[in-house]
């Protein structure tokens, strides 16, 4: 039912050129950020989880060498997708959204079976424990087989003019939604990676040009699916009260409690935070302080200057990505590099608009930030593909030019004499 | 439409989109970071920042032993011995521990709370000693643990109960040196506020940490001598005992200097076992909240009166015709026959109440006139100190009532029933005092029941006395008083006293009021009176009384004092005159 992508649709006419280092910088800043945060709370980190579990396990540094351990393998996979061709990876869309959709369905039987490999907490399984070599979400590669996958097609139908064509794209779309919604957000029960694979959909298909209508009532449809899953899963039931208990909530439930802690701990702050390793949420009131919450602790730490540079650094990246998707001359990388958009802007809005009680909770990272190799790794090779692409942009006067040729075709796009800003190589 | 151009508006969209939601993010940031910063800085606090009180150390009671503060009031950790029978692995174990060592001081049915497997802790025993708690430790369960508490202990029993007081369960000291001294006995606890983590250990993260030490209290020495005190007590208990009584108190003094040796009242309680206690009046110390007529006793403060202002002399004499009229009272003698010409020393040994009143209408020229009634008011209150508060260191002292002649009812005929003792209500430690200075020399000390406090190197603070009051009445006078209150003693009662010592003193008997009216069927006995070598070193007063019995001070209270006399001689190794 998903038909391949023609490989030759892309043009090939832009020569490669300087990529935009301020993806890399970004993304560095913040990674390095996170570093910091690591380093300061790890130690309180390793303490709660020590008396925890009545261990000495978790040494002080515990945390901060694994994150320093994420982040080279990040930095690496970063590398080897910008290297990557990204051709080479669309050609096998397929076979990673189908690999992804597998080790998804592996887990769930797993699950179901109570097998050793499949990590689970609270009834809902994410991750494979792969034993001394740490685990694996297999979610987020089904994110990055969904992004491949769905610019190809996406790209596919527009070309064809079939995008906002019931029958050739929207079910289709939709049944391969459903399926991964079942996977994640039923089985996983994980609404965070559900919605972000969600917004990379929505945010492919508003740039392809759906049509505000049929935009709309897919809306819609969105809204009554998620209101049917909020309804059946009691935890969802309880985050959305705690939510709408706003500033007010008690700290009695284990919901409202972790929304009140975040907030305390970003209130705490104050205008220049409380410091570096002085954080005393991270000390075992914030739950996930070193994950989820990681964006309330450096609230806490380095306060209201601080979060407002992790969202001017957040927002120059996803700004400069899109700047990218714009200046991209071929729809599929067009879309490639939105999709990539919409994982890393869901992922920092969801959290976000979480920690500061203005979104319930959905359990999702903070992109570069929070403690946790496979999202680290994962993001970081989206943005690497972004990275690569944005040595093929071209300058934005032409497509804008192109308006008056009357024409849907490729060409007199993307020229290669307008494609470097002087720095040929 | 070239997909560039849909796609360039469209990312624009989501530029316009991401930017405005960012900035959503900066206001609410700016709301809860800078507006709220307040309120959630406190919510911090209150969550993040924990308060230890540091108790500080209730300080002891000491009372004096021959010269050497003894510890008479103490602290004691005991511990509560509770379990955890979740994480208990052998029950039965644990059961047979607690029968074997804990014994006593399980608790009812502890055997089925061990067994309450769903619970997390259980109180199975209390008050366990130090030893038994280690005894039970070394047999090494799962699930036992031990809580110290310090208990007020009180060793002497009974000794002394309502001059200590004791201390109740929320730590609070009730009666007595614990209830009137308990802000300097409790100190003041300290505190440690720490910031700590969620399971509450302490961090050394920021500025909010403090730590204040406790201030112990401080240990209170009595000018109470507990050998005095126990013997006292016994001689009491005798007395009480001897002749089917229940009620009794006694008030040993050094009339030398106001301190008070032993105050002991029957009934009493145990200060331990306070909830034991079914009547609250044993919590009273009755020699200073027990205002009474003391009857015949103040004769005493008359006659010194009268020889002060040198209105008789003891040779003085009057016509005894055992009846005596004041306006449209007249007044009888309780012993009859001394009639004729008698002197004032016979009146006082016979005790007769024509002769107070003769000393009372000769205060005021021939009648209890105005002058008369403020001669004595002014001896009674002012140099005597009766029916006002003493300011003996005690819970409870009440000022007990002296009429002023100011009042309607200070008339003639309240003054001649006060010149024997009638119509006014002091307290016995108002009278012992007044008495001790009627036989000291003239100089009226007030009451203390406080030596000193013992600071940590063990010496003893002595405690700030009120200024003595002198020459109250002169020294002749007091000399005079001696040799009259031994006469009277010596005349009828003095065959049990040691020889070789001047002892003396005075008996009295009032009518209880029964239904609101005076009875002779119900009587009190009281006795007072000094003992000493070359001067007086003790004054002893006694008060017996007993529902329905017709008790007086001859009979009933003077053989209590006859006791304690004869033991004090010995306890102070006076020397025998020649």
């Amino acid at each position: 039912m998903f038909s391949g992508r023609r490989a030759q649709a892309t043009s090939q006419v832009v020569r490669r050129h300087r990529p935009d280092y301020q993806i890399v910088l970004f993304m560095g800043l913040l990674m390095l950020l996170g570093l910091i945060v690591m380093y300061a709370i790890g130690p309180q980190r390793a303490q709660v989880l020590n008396s925890a579990y009545g261990t000495d396990f978790y040494s002080a540094s515990y945390f901060f060498t694994k994150q320093v351990l994420s982040l080279a393998l990040a930095v690496a996979v970063f590398f080897l997708m910008a290297r990557l061709p990204y051709q080479w990876l669309q050609q096998r869309s397929k076979q990673v959204l189908y690999a992804g959709l597998i080790a998804c369905g592996i887990l769930a039987v797993a699950g179901w079976l109570q097998l050793g490999i499949a990590q689970c907490s609270l009834g809902a399984c994410r991750w494979f424990d792969l034993g001394p070599l740490g685990s694996v979400q297999p979610s987020e590669f089904l994110k990055l087989g969904l992004l491949l996958f769905a610019s190809g097609f996406i790209a596919t139908r527009t070309k064809q003019g079939l995008l906002n064509d019931t029958y050739k794209s929207i079910i289709p779309l939709g049944a391969l939604f459903f399926v991964i919604a079942v996977l994640v957000i039923g089985i996983q029960k994980d609404m965070g990676t559900g919605l972000a694979m969600l917004a990379i959909l929505a945010t492919m298909m508003l740039v392809a040009g759906l049509k505000m209508r049929v935009a709309l009532g897919l809306g819609l449809v969105a809204l009554v699916a998620g209101v049917l899953l909020i309804i059946i899963a009691p935890h969802r039931v309880d985050r959305i009260t705690a939510f709408l208990q706003g500033d007010s909530a008690s700290v009695s439930d284990a919901e409202t409690y972790h929304i009140a802690h975040a907030k305390i701990a970003i209130g705490s702050g104050g205008l220049l935070g409380v410091g570096i390793g002085n954080s005393v949420q991270a000390t075992g009131y914030l739950p996930e302080a070193i994950n989820d919450s990681v964006f309330a602790i450096m609230g806490e730490t380095f306060g209201f200057v601080g979060l407002v540079l992790v969202l001017i650094l957040f927002t120059a990246l996803l700004l400069r990505i899109l700047s990218v998707a714009d200046k991209l001359p071929g729809l599929e990388e067009q879309l490639l590099v939105v999709g990539v958009f919409g994982w890393l802007a869901a992922h920092v809005i969801l959290n976000v608009a979480a920690m500061t009680g203005i979104f319930p909770l959905t359990g999702i990272t903070l992109p570069l930030l929070s403690f946790g190799g496979t999202s680290m790794v994962f993001i970081a090779g989206a943005l690497g593909l972004a990275f690569q692409l944005s040595r093929y942009t071209t300058h934005r006067t032409i497509s804008e030019g192109a308006r008056y040729e009357d024409s849907r075709s490729w060409r007199g796009v993307g020229r290669t004499r307008y494609a470097s800003r002087g720095n040929r190589i | 439409m070239p997909f560039q151009s849909i796609s360039h508006s469209r990312i624009r969209m989501l530029i316009i989109a991401s930017v405005f939601l960012m900035a959503v993010f900066v206001v609410r940031l700016f709301y809860l970071q800078i507006i709220e910063h307040s309120k959630y800085s406190i919510l911090a606090d209150a969550e993040q920042v924990k308060r230890l009180t540091i108790p500080a150390t209730r300080g002891e009671i000491y009372m004096e032993d021959n010269g050497t503060p003894v510890k008479v009031v103490l602290n004691e950790t005991v511990y509560t011995m509770f379990v955890d029978p979740k994480i208990i692995t052998d029950p039965e174990a644990v059961k047979d521990v607690i029968r074997a060592v804990a014994g006593g001081n399980a608790v009812d049915g502890f055997a089925k709370l061990v067994d309450k497997k769903e619970t997390r802790y259980q109180v199975v025993a209390k008050n366990v000693t130090r030893r038994q708690a280690e005894l039970i430790k070394k047999k090494e369960l799962a699930g036992i643990g031990f809580q110290a508490v310090v208990r007020r202990v009180y060793p002497e029993g009974t000794l002394a109960a309502q001059t200590l007081g004791f201390v109740n369960y929320d730590q609070k000291g009730q009666y007595g040196i614990e209830g009137r001294f308990d802000k300097q006995l409790r100190g003041k606890d300290g505190m440690l506020q720490s910031v700590t983590d969620v399971s509450n250990v302490p961090l050394t993260i920021g500025n909010r940490n403090v730590n204040i030490p406790a201030q112990n209290g401080a240990n209170i020495v009595l000018t109470l001598d507990r050998n005095v005190q126990a013997y006292t007590e016994k001689a009491l208990s005798d007395g009480l005992r001897k002749i089917g009584a229940t009620d009794g108190s006694v008030i040993v003094m050094d009339p030398n200097d106001g301190s008070v040796l032993a105050m002991a009242n029957l009934p009493t309680y145990n200060p331990s076992k306070f909830t034991k206690v079914t009547n609250a009046s044993a919590f009273n110390n009755a020699v200073v909240s027990d205002p009474y007529e003391p009857g015949s006793v103040v004769k005493t403060f008359t006659v010194a009166t009268g020889i002060n202002t040198n209105t008789i002399t003891p040779q003085s004499t009057y016509v005894n015709t055992d009846y005596i009229t004041i306006d449209d009272r007249t007044i009888t003698n309780a012993t009859k026959g001394q009639t004729g010409t008698i002197s004032i020393q016979h009146a006082l040994t016979w005790s007769l109440n024509t002769g107070m009143v003769t000393v009372a209408q000769r205060l005021g020229g021939g009648t209890i006139n105005r002058q008369a009634r403020n001669t004595m008011y002014s001896y009674f209150h002012d140099r005597f100190h009766l029916g006002q508060m003493t300011g003996i260191e005690t819970t409870g002292e009440v000022p007990g009532e002296l009429i002023p002649p100011t009042a309607v009812e200070g008339n003639a005929v309240r003054y001649s029933n006060m010149s024997f003792g009638q119509g006014m209500n002091p307290t016995m430690v108002q009278v012992a005092a007044g008495f001790s200075s009627l036989i000291n020399g003239g100089t009226y000390y007030y009451p203390t029941i406080i030596k000193g406090n013992l600071n940590d190197d063990g010496d003893i603070v002595p405690a700030e006395q009120k200024k003595p009051q002198e020459n109250v009445i002169s020294a002749s006078t007091s000399a005079t008083m001696r040799t009259m209150i031994l006469k009277a003693r010596r005349e009828f009662y003095a065959g049990n006293d040691r020889k070789g010592y001047d002892i003396g003193g005075k008996t009295g008997t009032s009518q209880d009021i029964v239904n609101g009216e005076y009875t002779f069927d119900e009587t009190t006995g009281t006795y007072i009176g000094f003992g000493g070598d070359t001067k007086p070193k003790y004054v002893i007063m006694v008060r017996v009384s007993s529902k329905g019995r017709a008790l007086n001070g001859g009979d009933h209270a003077l053989p209590i004092f006859t006791d304690i006399s004869n033991w004090m001689i010995d306890y102070l190794k006076l020397q025998p005159k020649g």
